[in-house]
């Protein structure tokens, strides 16, 4: 079985084999041998006598996060058709660029029901990776919501004092 | 005493349940809408429903818990902290319908509940406080009357909230030019959170440490202080790890402020568990800051050091009994104790809150190590209450093995389905500044400025590679489509709706 793998910020062809308990894992043209255990929710890896314990959690909008030993990892896995065609999971995916996307527009999204406080930010401003952008109070406490990149505020959908939903688009970057 | 009413949820209700279970009394849980399969539920004897999930709806009113305790023949309560704990109507409340309050008097809450009362009885006891305002300042104090008062004490300056705590309604004033919109906010904040718009200045204190002094006290006069806690590492005002004792208190120091902090409880006839805070500056001069008049959160690692059970003796107090603890053994630390709060937050996204639901998590164990959790796997953090999830701590001979267990324990917790602040924490045991003892209230904010949102956590090259394969492998070997049993065909992918339709259909 083949797959495309996203991660780390680059994507991997990866190639599958099952004999038994061992999977033979190639990945761009470096194999691994695997000795792989399910325990309940746990994947226990040996690559030799390396031992691994991995957790995977839920998929949120296409990517899973993978537990390396304690460490989450984030990655996209996509089955590759053999006639090349577009991928299936694509097309279930949700709709839209999510805000991990590497580039187009940006969406700045509630991540959780709460209240506008403050607006950082107008249409037209520059903002570098990272800066903040609007003041929600949520959970208590306030949280400031950053740029994941660079751009330019396309649009400003949030309103000081009022209440939104969670995944509510508060604002658009390009 | 025979059953009791555990006015709270979360981890400090689970904590007050095994008290009462290893005392042989019976525990009344309480709970909200979206409470009703947590697991202070489950465990406790009986369980009643107190309305919606707002606390304002529930576990802040005040008649539904008394009425759920007398519905439920429970003869006391606890109240946990936050929500009711530190309410003295709450507490006269229980004492007219009967029940045991287990804390102090509600004269006591309400004297030590006001911050510049209770400046004023630490003054009155002779121990030193911060410079600062002895009244409130109500919102009808103007502007200029404040920046006058601010002038006399000198900048910087603290505004912090007459009836506030965990850093709700402080601001830091450099420069008068930014007073006027400080005091603004900071009464906002205190009218929001606490519904007391009134406020006090204070003189700011150059790289404080944080030290505290838990104490008990019976109903026969006497008062005990414990062995010191060290908390200066918080992150905007809120406390992150604590540990006891402190690397920068030495024996005679301990003596003076313990007393201090006994001489202040005692001048008030202070009943049951309370914690005395105090800000310590570099020169080992120590200013009284504040009373909290109830548990608190950072109460195991005074357990671990010392072995004895603040929640039974709560109890125990409330139930007449004197205190029977060896004055010396409280003073006396056993090693030494670190407790990190673990939240429910994206530590790389600026402590983002991460509610939702816990898939996997694994708490670890093993020697030296204790684990007050409300969490557990398949349960929802919700987005309503604070986003604690557990107090992760470990106890070791001294500093440097409790560090190591804790480093040990971190490496171990496992939660996946929500972010945690446990990769932050990893990060944090690293630092140089927190290994060597070296470090007062705003290191923390410090460091973290100075990384700008760097990541706590970036796998290395090693376990990119792991993650791809386990992903790998995860995909074609997870039961996603039962019926597709032969892995070679393409997995279909599995139906958000179908979950969805099923957890609806179980719904009650």
């Amino acid at each position: 079985m083949t797959f495309q793998v996203d991660a780390g910020g680059r994507r991997r062809a990866v190639e599958v084999v099952r004999v038994g308990d061992t999977f033979l894992v190639s990945i761009d043209g470096r194999d691994h041998e695997v000795d792989v255990k399910h325990i309940d929710g746990t994947l226990s890896l040996l690559l030799g006598t390396k031992s691994h314990e991995i957790f995977v959690g839920p998929p949120a909008e296409g990517v899973i996060t993978v537990h390396v030993d304690g460490v989450p990892v984030e990655v996209t896995v996509v089955p590759s058709s053999p006639m090349g065609a577009a991928p299936p999971r694509a097309a279930a995916g949700r709709a839209g660029a999510g805000p991990s996307a590497g580039t187009g527009p940006q969406q700045v999204k509630a991540p959780m029901p709460g209240k506008i406080v403050k607006l950082l930010v107008k249409p037209g401003d520059r903002v570098e990776p990272r800066q903040g952008l609007v003041v929600v109070e949520a959970m208590k406490m306030e949280n400031e919501l950053r740029a994941k990149r660079a751009g330019t505020v396309a649009e400003v959908r949030a309103v000081e004092g009022t209440s939104v939903e969670a995944g509510a688009i508060l604002m658009i970057l390009e | 005493m025979k059953r009791i009413l555990i006015a709270n949820r979360g981890e400090i209700a689970v904590r007050i349940i095994r008290a009462c279970r290893d005392m042989g009394i019976g525990a009344v849980a309480v709970y909200s809408d979206c409470d009703r399969a947590a697991r202070h539920v489950r465990l406790a004897d009986e369980a009643v429903h107190i309305g919606g999930n707002a606390p304002g709806e529930s576990y802040l009113r005040i008649d539904r818990v008394v009425d759920a305790a007398t519905r439920t023949g429970a003869d006391a309560v606890h109240p946990g902290y936050g929500f009711l704990a530190e309410n003295e109507v709450f507490a006269s409340a229980c004492r007219d319908a009967g029940l045991t309050f287990i804390g102090p008097t509600p004269e006591a809450i309400a004297l030590m509940g006001s911050k510049t009362a209770a400046r004023k009885a630490a003054m009155e006891a002779g121990v030193p406080v911060v410079p600062g305002t002895e009244d409130p300042l109500g919102p009808d104090v103007p502007d200029a009357a404040i920046a006058g008062i601010a002038d006399g004490i000198g900048y910087p300056i603290m505004i912090k909230a007459v009836a506030g705590g965990g850093g709700k309604g402080m601001r830091v004033v450099a420069s008068p030019e930014e007073l006027s919109s400080a005091v603004r906010a900071a009464r906002s904040e205190a009218q929001a959170s606490f519904g007391d718009p009134a406020i006090y200045l204070e003189r700011r204190i150059a790289r404080p440490r944080h030290v505290e002094v838990q104490l008990l006290g019976d109903r026969h006069g006497t008062v005990l202080p414990f062995v010191e806690r060290e908390c200066s590492i918080q992150r905007r005002h809120q406390k992150v790890i604590e540990e006891t004792p402190s690397a920068a208190v030495s024996r005679p120091l301990r003596l003076r402020i313990t007393s201090d902090a006994a001489a202040i409880a005692r001048s008030v006839g202070y009943t049951s568990a309370g914690t005395m805070e105090f800000l310590l500056d570099e020169e080992g001069h120590f200013y009284f800051l504040e009373m909290n008049t109830r548990l608190q959160v950072e109460h195991p690692i005074t357990e671990m050091v010392t072995g004895i059970d603040l929640v039974q003796w709560q109890i125990r107090i409330a139930r007449g009994e004197k205190l029977t603890i060896d004055p010396d053994a409280a003073l006396k630390p056993r090693g030494h104790a670190i407790e990190c709060r673990i939240y429910a937050e994206d530590a790389d996204a600026g402590f983002m809150p991460s509610p939702g639901r816990i898939s996997v998590l694994r708490a670890p164990a093993g020697p030296g190590i204790r684990d007050d959790s409300g969490a557990e796997a398949g349960a929802d953090v919700p987005i309503f209450y604070d986003p604690m999830i557990s107090k992760l701590i470990a106890w070791g001979e001294d500093r440097p093995q409790a560090i190591a267990r804790m480093r040990r324990a971190l490496r171990e917790y496992e939660v996946v389905g929500i972010k945690t602040t446990v990769p932050f924490f990893r990060w944090m045991l690293e630092q140089r500044d927190f290994v060597d003892g070296r470090f007062h209230t705003a290191t923390l904010d410090e460091i973290l400025r100075s990384r700008a949102g760097e990541p706590f956590t970036s796998a290395d090259e090693e376990r990119v590679e792991i993650a791809v394969i386990a992903a790998a492998i995860h995909q074609m070997t997870a039961p996603a489509n039962p019926r597709t049993s032969e892995p070679a065909n393409r997995p279909a992918p599995p139906s958000a709706w179908k979950a969805r339709a099923r957890a609806e259909g179980l719904r009650g």
